[in-house]
């Protein structure tokens, strides 16, 4: 759910041939890297009925794009408090994840048959939250456009026929600056579904870190606002404490 | 078509009465098919449309039995290349503790996966409207309701429902609202939808689902999908299309819908004999007027159609009578059925409407047509062979020639010689059932015989009690063989069909207190629900320590039972610690084995017990290597003995918990057999188990007389089909009585009025027509006990060898003979007092001058 989560997802880009537009996205991907990363987040999602769900958890993080562990816990509002899940991602096919409910005193394995379900009920489908493989889509350099003020390129990304995704094809603007992903779009066909924009924009221990992302559903006209705080890199942290023992252990 | 109106309905209208008496038999037979068939199919499809439903885009199913099986089999199905989608499933009906809503149907299901195969048609629009989905899967009290559901209880997002669960009552929170249609309305739209893991708690499932719903990959069949999850799951595992659970359903449902369609093929049977009569007497009546119509001209056949198309049409109008009460009936019948299904079987339906195929309505009014016509067809051909000259001589036709007599007694007897043989020789249903109906036909062809000779029999009594009245109604009686016979056939047939399934409940009612008072010997049973059959809920292992801890308690039997697939049929499983059962159940009937050597062979897991129903329904004998499916793989261990029991109408298996546990990798528990110390107090001792429990989980403490009013009950509920036979039965033989009575009268009309001439008595008239109603009665009577005698016999061996596979001793039910004697002549006595009223209140000149 961090910042370099879902900046992975959607780095699919393009150059005047496609082999620039995949340097850029990898580049992009390489200057995202960590060992590890650890923050707190609060996720706020505004319905289309104007109603606001709010959520806040703390999150630790263990490696980069392809075989990274990320355990989340939320600690408010009461009713997820001390609900936790573990993401286990993977370079070539869909993250394993568990979830452990203190309620019912269990952990369960999370079911990734439809991806494009949404996460929990904010406006990320499971897909988007995956870490992918640039390997798996080809990438077209569309031109430079500036997004509030900073320059870019707009990459288009359209998946391989290797490799199956809800969407059709996707846009990301990133900054000609410091590589920062900062807008993309998805594509069902020819229409936009949704939009991710990731704002304030920081520097933190030499990695570029978004620190605020709005998702919007466009068909649900929904959005959710997600907001990471005291973000930390290359905190030291241990193999051991990602697995679904440690889940159960940790609460 | 002209005939019949000018001819017919001037006839009928005359006998309005009874006419409509004649088709009485059509329209009770009739009803009773459409009711209970429309009852039947209503509850069958109201299950298949809620397996439909819920079912969504689902093409296969895995189950184990209704005992469900451990998680891990998620796992192994998910791992199939075939596989697409693979969504665990538990379902449970619980009560909705909302006065007058019934039961709800829990779907519990893992809300992260399940839209792969069904749709969540949530309001709003999309699944944000389960409030919060995460909130959904963190609490295990969150709840999605239909939108009708809801609406009709005041209830929204965020309301809260109490439920009953395995912890007692909780409260549970309205998270999600379904919209209607689709989904929503499975279980008549009493369903609600909870995440699977909370479900689990919730109901003491343990680590267990009760199903996975498979989605197969693009381009793989079925027959594929099917062949690759039972290779990856191994035996102990069913795959089948969703369609499987209603033919499960199906055959639980089967002995109750066979039991209730004799009834209604029986009311038709009885009423075939009631047109008979009533067309042998018309026929006779009319003789003059097919005379004269044969000397105008018409021909045999045109007789002959005649009268065939007054059958036809009486058979119409019962139809449609009986069509109108069958649909009325079926109301009530829909909600018994249910109720027996979920009490008896354990599975539940809820069926909210009536379903009425046309197709049905068109087959019960042909079966209405054709029955009477069938019975039509002999006064008919009698009719049509109606020679013109003798057609004035009165009363010749209803007297029997001694050749006609002796050609059906050699029938009869013949009959009867090669009944015998069948049940000396037939080993094969075909073979035993032809015998059967030669059984019943060597009594219908003895039935005029035995008529004659018991009127001739009665006629010395009958002066007895009133010389002039009693023999009069005697020679009556003598004079027209066939009207009494017929009537006689039909009382018999009844009483024949009382006195056997009279005798079948008695002997079961017998057995089954018997069997009670050897293996429901505990002082209490602690169950999960008052419905001691409901499996809804179960304990964890963990309570046999707790309750063994408690002052008082001698000695506590944790009790498994699940249904597994067997043989292609729904076999209980029994699972017991058999050590401690043999010791207190000593006094069992053993069919076959010795009782201590095939408990030590069970405890030692060398072999199986299994009910003596079962062995006779699957043809297994003592010693037969036996084959069970288990989720650990396949169980071969032999028959090691036979053992008379109720559990189950399907039959049941008992093998030792231990086993169980090892192979189903299940340890919860349904009912704990609890026996107290010598001296301990009942009630302090159930007031310690509730203190010690109530607070943490639901349960009842029920005692011996508890449990055993249950089982009487759900005995009684199972008769209640063998009752309403009874019923039926009574009633068309009471029809018959009032039918032939009716006809005597209108036929010696005349007679009657002569005996008022000559200074009879109105008093005498009625006395006459009273003493030959009991005299039927008695006829009636004796003759049904004997071929009730007969019957019993014949419905014992069928219940053995086709319908329950229990073997009951065969004891003539005396006590319920003792009662038909005084409500058959009784009812004779109460169905001759219209007529005889009729007889002496018409007028002298009329009766004169009838004919």
């Amino acid at each position: 759910m961090s910042s370099r989560l879902t900046a992975g997802l959607l780095l699919m880009a393009g150059a005047l041939s496609a082999q620039d537009a995949r340097q850029i996205v990898a580049e992009s991907q390489r200057r995202g890297r960590a060992d590890s990363q650890r923050y707190e987040g609060s996720l706020e999602v505004v319905g289309a009925n104007h109603k606001v769900s709010k959520k806040s958890w703390q999150s630790d993080r263990l490696g980069s794009y392809g075989n990274s562990k990320a355990i989340i816990r939320f600690t408010t509002p009461a009713e997820v408090k001390g609900v936790a899940l573990l993401v286990v991602n993977h370079p070539e096919r869909s993250s394993d994840q568990w979830m452990w409910t203190p309620a019912i005193g269990r952990d369960r394995r999370i079911a990734q048959q439809d991806r494009s379900t949404r996460f929990f009920g904010t406006d990320f489908s499971f897909e988007d939250l995956e870490e992918r493989d640039v390997d798996q889509f080809d990438f077209k350099l569309e031109g430079d456009e500036a997004v509030d003020g900073a320059a870019c390129w707009r990459i288009e990304s359209k998946p391989k026929q290797s490799k199956s995704s809800q969407y059709t094809s996707s846009r990301v603007w990133i900054r000609k600056d410091n590589y920062v992903p900062v807008q993309y779009e998805n594509y069902v066909k020819d229409k936009l579904v949704r939009r991710l924009v990731e704002k304030d924009i920081q520097n933190i221990q030499g990695i570029w870190t978004a620190r605020l992302l709005e998702m919007t559903d466009l068909g649900r006209n929904s959005r959710t606002i997600l907001k990471l705080e005291n973000v930390r890199y290359n905190v030291p942290m241990k193999d051991d404490d990602f697995t679904v023992q440690a889940l159960r252990r940790a609460m | 078509m002209i005939l019949l109106r000018l001819i017919s309905w001037p006839y009928a209208r005359k006998h309005m009465v009874r006419w409509l008496l004649t088709i009485g038999g059509i329209v009770l037979g009739v009803a009773l098919l459409v009711g209970m068939y429309t009852a039947n199919q209503s509850v069958l499809e109201a299950f298949n449309r809620t397996v439909e439903h819920i079912a969504g885009k689902t093409q296969l199913q895995v189950s184990a039995g209704d005992g469900g099986f451990p998680e891990e089999a998620l796992e192994r199905a998910e791992s199939d290349p075939d596989v697409r989608a693979a969504a665990p499933v538990i379902e449970q009906v619980v009560d909705s503790g909302i006065k007058g809503q019934g039961k709800l149907l829990i779907l519990a299901v893992d809300m992260t996966g399940d839209r792969s195969l069904r749709d969540y048609d949530l309001e709003g629009g999309d699944q944000d409207v389960i409030d919060d989905p995460l909130v959904f899967l963190a609490q295990p009290d969150s709840l999605i309701l239909t939108r009708d559901f809801a609406a009709r209880n005041g209830l929204g997002s965020g309301s809260k429902l109490a439920l009953k669960t395995m912890e007692g009552d909780k409260q549970f929170t309205v998270r999600g609202i379904l919209r209607s249609g689709g989904m929503s309305s499975a279980f008549g739209g009493n369903l609600a939808i909870m995440d699977i893991y909370a479900a689990e708690k919730v109901f003491g499932m343990g680590r267990r689902f009760d199903r996975i719903d498979i989605g197969l990959k693009e381009g793989v069949s079925l027959e594929q999908g099917q062949a690759s999850l039972r290779k990856v799951l191994g035996p102990g595992y069913e795959v089948d299309p969703p369609s499987g659970r209603g033919e499960h359903f199906e055959s639980l449902m089967s002995v109750y819908e066979m039991t209730m369609n004799v009834a209604s093929l029986f009311a038709l049977f009885i009423g075939t004999f009631i047109i008979y009569n009533s067309f042998s007497i018309a026929v006779t009546q009319r003789r003059s007027e097919i005379g004269i119509l044969r000397a105008l001209g018409a021909t045999r056949g045109q007789i002959r159609t005649l009268f065939l198309g007054e059958s036809a049409v009486a058979g119409l109008v019962g139809s449609a009578v009986g069509i109108g009460f069958g649909l009325l009936m079926a109301q009530g019948l829909t909600a018994s059925t249910n109720a027996f299904m979920e009490g008896v079987m354990g599975v539940s339906a809820n069926a909210d409407h009536m379903l009425v195929r046309p197709w049905l309505l068109v087959t019960a009014a042909a079966v209405g047509v054709i029955t009477s016509m069938i019975a039509a067809f002999l006064p008919a051909r009698n009719a049509a062979r109606v020679d013109p000259v003798k057609a004035l001589q009165k009363g010749q036709y209803q007297v029997l020639s001694a050749g006609e007599n002796r050609r059906r007694r050699i029938a009869a007897l013949t009959a009867i010689a090669i009944a015998a043989a069948c049940l000396a020789l037939g080993r094969s249903h075909v073979i035993f059932y032809s015998g059967y109906l030669l059984a019943v036909i060597a009594m219908l062809l003895l039935t005029p015989s035995l008529s004659l000779y018991l009127s001739r029999a009665l006629r010395g009594p009958l002066k007895l009690v009133r010389p002039v009245e009693g023999a009069l109604a005697a020679d009556s009686l003598i004079q027209a063989p066939r009207r009494t016979s017929a009537t006689v056939a039909a009382l018999m047939l009844s009483l024949a069909l009382v006195i056997a399934l009279g005798g079948l409940a008695r002997a079961s009612y017998t057995d089954i207190k018997e069997w009670m008072d050897t293996t429901m010997n505990p002082d209490f049973f602690i169950t999960t629900s008052e419905v001691i059959s409901s499996r809804t809920y179960r304990f964890p292992d963990i309570m046999t320590d707790g309750l063994r801890q408690i002052p008082g308690i001698a000695e506590v039997q944790p009790v498994r039972i699940v249904r597994i697939n067997f043989g292609g049929n729904p076999v209980m499983l029994v699972a017991t610690d058999s050590t401690s059962i043999a010791r207190r159940t000593r006094g069992r009937k053993v069919t076959a084995g010795d009782f201590d050597e095939m408990y030590r062979d069970v405890a030692a897991q060398k072999g199986i017990i299994i009910a003596d129903n079962l062995a006779q329904l699957q043809k297994l004998k003592l010693g037969q290597m036996m084959e069970i499916a288990t989720p650990s793989g396949v169980l071969r261990q032999p028959v090691a003995g036979i053992l008379k029991d109720y559990s189950n109408q399907l039959g049941t298996f008992f093998i030792d918990r231990a086993l169980y546990r090892k192979l189903w990798k299940d340890d919860t528990v349904d009912v704990f057999r609890v026996y107290l110390s010598p001296r301990a107090s009942r009630s302090e001792v159930k007031g310690r188990i509730l203190d010690r429990f109530t607070h943490e989980r639901r349960l009842f403490v029920l005692s011996n007389t508890d449990v055993r009013s249950y089982v009487l009950k759900v005995t009684d509920q199972w008769f209640a089909m063998t009752y309403l036979q009874l019923f039926v039965a009574v009633l068309v033989a009471i029809l018959g009585i009032v039918n032939t009575l009716t006809v005597s009268i209108t036929d010696r009309r005349r007679e009657l009025g002569v005996l008022r001439a000559v200074g009879g008595l109105r008093s005498q008239i009625r006395h006459t027509i009273w003493m030959e109603a009991v005299a039927i009665g008695v006829i009636g009577l004796t003759l049904g006990v004997a071929a009730g005698a007969v019957n019993l016999y014949y419905q014992l061996t069928v219940s053995r060898e086709s319908f329950a596979g229990i073997s009951l001793d065969y004891t003539f039910p005396y006590g319920i003979v003792a009662v038909l004697i005084p409500v058959i002549l009784g009812a004779a006595f109460g169905s001759a007092l219209f007529p005889a009223e009729t007889a002496v209140r018409s007028s002298l000149v009329e009766a004169l001058e009838y004919e």
